[in-house]
């Protein structure tokens, strides 16, 4: 399993490196450089002395007195060589330092140029060499081409790149890896959130806690809603199921005993009685099954649902199924509502109401559909729904379900219906509420009112 | 009338098997959604009653593939879980109609009859036809006002003939509609009938309802009235 904190440290550290790297081998070009020149501005220097201490001899030639004005140029292997040349390259004058060594000093400068090269001395030993031609007027008025020439060994200035190189090395290696830590430790301090944020949710997991805590930064405000969001639903959706199978063991206990008795009693038993009982028993499971399938509000950001095309749906489910009624079921829409939530929670409000209206109306049926404006502070908009129709009103209907199962009201759906009660429920879940009024159609109107989420 | 049920619970599937042959219908029967569209595509049936959750092909499925078929008959859906969703979705894959279980048989026979009566463009329970009026519930025909008493297998002729009024059903449609496949057919027997109803119906022969069409079948030639 990779970690966040050490793929940033391994990405941080590499790049660090090739910076590191890259600053290295710039300031080690510049340096050496700038020594290089240096030390040519030296030899240029000692060009001038030697130029200055030079004479005419016989047979318009130079000549250089053997008092130097550098002592090393007079010690063999001294590190400092100098030699004169005439413009052909015909050697003239070389120092007494360069006794037993020769130095390849290049090809002659024109007239007023200098050259310069590294050459190669014996096996290991390197020299910057510099030569300058000049012409010398002579008092008989002839001008004759010169070259003076001068050496100075490498090894110094090697040396001391060395030193350098080492002590950057050093310092570059040390900067690193304080870098790094104080990386490591910004990352840890910086990832501290997201760290809390999985305690939290093993904290939620085991129970310790019920959601996540406040005080999280804005980048990671959204997932803690998100995530607080979903575990509200979990543990609804858990309460609901938890709920549901108590109150379906509960509601299935009487008939149970009614059906008991029935066939432990001497007497042949009661056929409508046993009929009525499973009848009631497969009413309450029907309900607590709708019931515990209620999706409920996810908390994540659901994609939103077209109403428009739920309602179409139902229209022509419900004008199959009451096709003897001909009732003329109207979907009217204002604007394009959307609900977020679940298709089947919206399908199955809608499915309810509608059958009802359709069960209830003489002729015509209509929903109407609109978005909710909501405060700002709500992201999510909420929907409202009229389900109208020209029956004989609420009153009446309602009393009739009463009717219908039988004067069983009371025993676990209120004597709305299974139908109404599971609208209820499902709406109740969405936080929203179901209300009855007179239509003007004539017949009962049914609003329902589901708010935006937070 | 002549029946399909697709149904994988086999108690369920022989006990609605046995009440709607009970009511004079011809029943096949198919225990899982391959069979079931077998039967749909190859018999001539009238209605198909498909369990929504079917081994093999899933019922909404095979609902699709008889109407892909090409398949007009209607079609009754049971359904265990009674949510709307699989209802509406059920209703669009091109069902009728839909029963949510448990149910009573009354209540599938009910809505049956309704599908047929609706198939055959009769908006109500009793078919009224010139004076011939025939109450599908109760099975009842009378002529006139006066009730004529028919045999079940009388009945069940006049039913068929009344709720495709106006088409031409051929012997062996008819035959296919009465008896069982492994009935022995002798179309003879069909002749006889027809006769018999003619003389319960129109002892005068004044109202002719029932046309004879030489070599192609009969046919119900009066108008209904709403």
């Amino acid at each position: 399993m990779y970690s966040l904190n050490n793929r940033l440290l391994t990405a941080a550290s590499a790049l660090l490196l090739a910076f590191f790297a890259l600053t290295v081998l710039a300031l080690d070009a510049a340096f050496k450089d700038t020594g290089l020149r240096g030390m040519e501005d030296v030899l240029d220097a000692r060009i001038i002395t030697l130029l200055a201490v030079a004479e005419p001899g016989e047979g318009d030639s130079l000549v250089i007195p053997p008092d130097l004005p550098e002592a090393r140029l007079s010690h063999p292997g001294s590190g400092l060589y100098a030699r004169l040349t005439d413009g052909a390259g015909r050697e003239i004058w070389r120092s007494p330092s360069s006794v037993g060594s020769s130095v390849d000093y290049g090809p002659l400068p024109a007239v007023g140029e200098h050259y310069t090269q590294e050459s190669r001395l014996g096996q290991d030993a390197k020299v910057l060499t510099h030569s300058f031609a000049i012409e010398w007027e002579f008092a008989d008025g002839t001008v004759r081409p010169f070259v003076f020439a001068v050496a100075e060994s490498l090894d110094s200035y090697y040396a001391q790149i060395g030193r350098f190189r080492q002590q950057m090395m050093g310092w570059f290696l040390l900067l690193w890896l304080l870098m790094l830590l104080a990386l490591a430790l910004l990352l840890r301090w910086g990832l501290r959130p997201v760290r809390r944020i999985a305690t939290e949710i093993v904290a939620v997991e085991q129970g310790a806690r019920d959601d996540l805590g406040t005080g999280y930064p804005r980048e990671l405000e959204g997932v803690r809603r998100n995530m607080n969001g979903l575990i509200a639903s979990q543990r609804d959706r858990l309460r609901r199921y938890r709920d549901a199978l108590g109150d379906l063991a509960h509601s299935l206990k009487t008939p149970l005993a009614i059906l008991r008795s029935q066939t432990e009693s001497s007497r042949e038993p009661d056929f409508t009685v046993l009929r009525d009982q499973v009848s009631r028993m497969d009413e309450i499971v029907s309900y607590q099954l709708k019931r515990a399938a209620a999706a409920g509000r996810g908390g994540l950001g659901e994609k939103p649902l077209d109403v428009g095309e739920v309602l179409a749906g139902l229209q022509g489910a419900l004008g199959k199924v009451y096709a003897d009624k001909n009732i003329g079921i109207k979907v009217e829409l204002e604007g394009k509502p959307l609900f977020f939530g679940d298709r089947g929670d919206l399908t199955e409000i809608v499915g309810n109401l509608l059958d009802n209206a359709c069960k209830w109306c003489t002729a015509e049926v209509r929903i109407e559909a609109s978005s909710l404006d909501e405060a700002e502070t709500n992201r999510k908009r909420g929907l409202r729904l009229l389900i109208d129709d020209d029956g004989p009103g609420v009153a009446a209907e309602l009393e009739a379900k009463i009717l219908e199962r039988g004067g069983r009201a009371s025993s676990d759906v209120e004597g709305q219906g299974i139908g109404l009660a599971v609208v209820r429920e499902i709406v109740a879940g969405y936080r929203g509420n179901v209300g009855f009024s007179r239509s003007p159609l004539g017949g009962a109107r049914v609003t329902v009112t589901l708010p935006g989420g937070a | 009338m002549r029946l399909l049920v697709v149904e994988d619970e086999q108690a369920l599937r022989s006990t609605l098997a046995e009440q709607f042959a009970d009511q004079g219908f011809i029943v096949d029967a198919a225990g899982d959604g391959v069979e079931g569209l077998y039967f749909a595509t190859e018999y001539p049936i009238d209605l198909a009653i498909v369990d929504l959750g079917l081994p093999e092909l899933p019922g909404m499925e095979l609902i699709r593939r008889m109407r892909a078929a090409g398949k007009t008959c209607p079609v009754l859906i049971l359904t265990a879980r009674g949510q709307w969703q699989e209802k509406v979705e059920g209703l669009q894959a091109g069902a009728d109609d839909y029963v949510v279980k448990p149910f009573h048989f009354e209540e599938v026979l009910a809505r049956v009859q309704a599908l047929l009566r609706r198939s055959g463009g009769w908006a109500d329970a009793v078919l009224r036809s010139g004076t011939v009026s025939l109450d599908t519930r109760s099975q009842q025909v009378s002529v006139g006002g006066e009730n004529v008493d028919l045999t079940s297998f009388e009945y069940r002729m006049l039913e068929c003939l009344m709720l495709s009024a106006g088409k031409v059903m051929s012997k062996a449609e008819l035959t296919d509609r009465l008896y069982n496949q492994d009935f022995e057919r002798d179309s003879n027997t069909i002749e006889v009938f027809i006769r018999r109803l003619r003389k319960k119906l129109d002892p005068d022969n004044m109202l002719q309802p029932i046309e004879t069409l030489r070599g192609r079948g009969y046919r119900w030639n009066l108008e209904k009235s709403a």
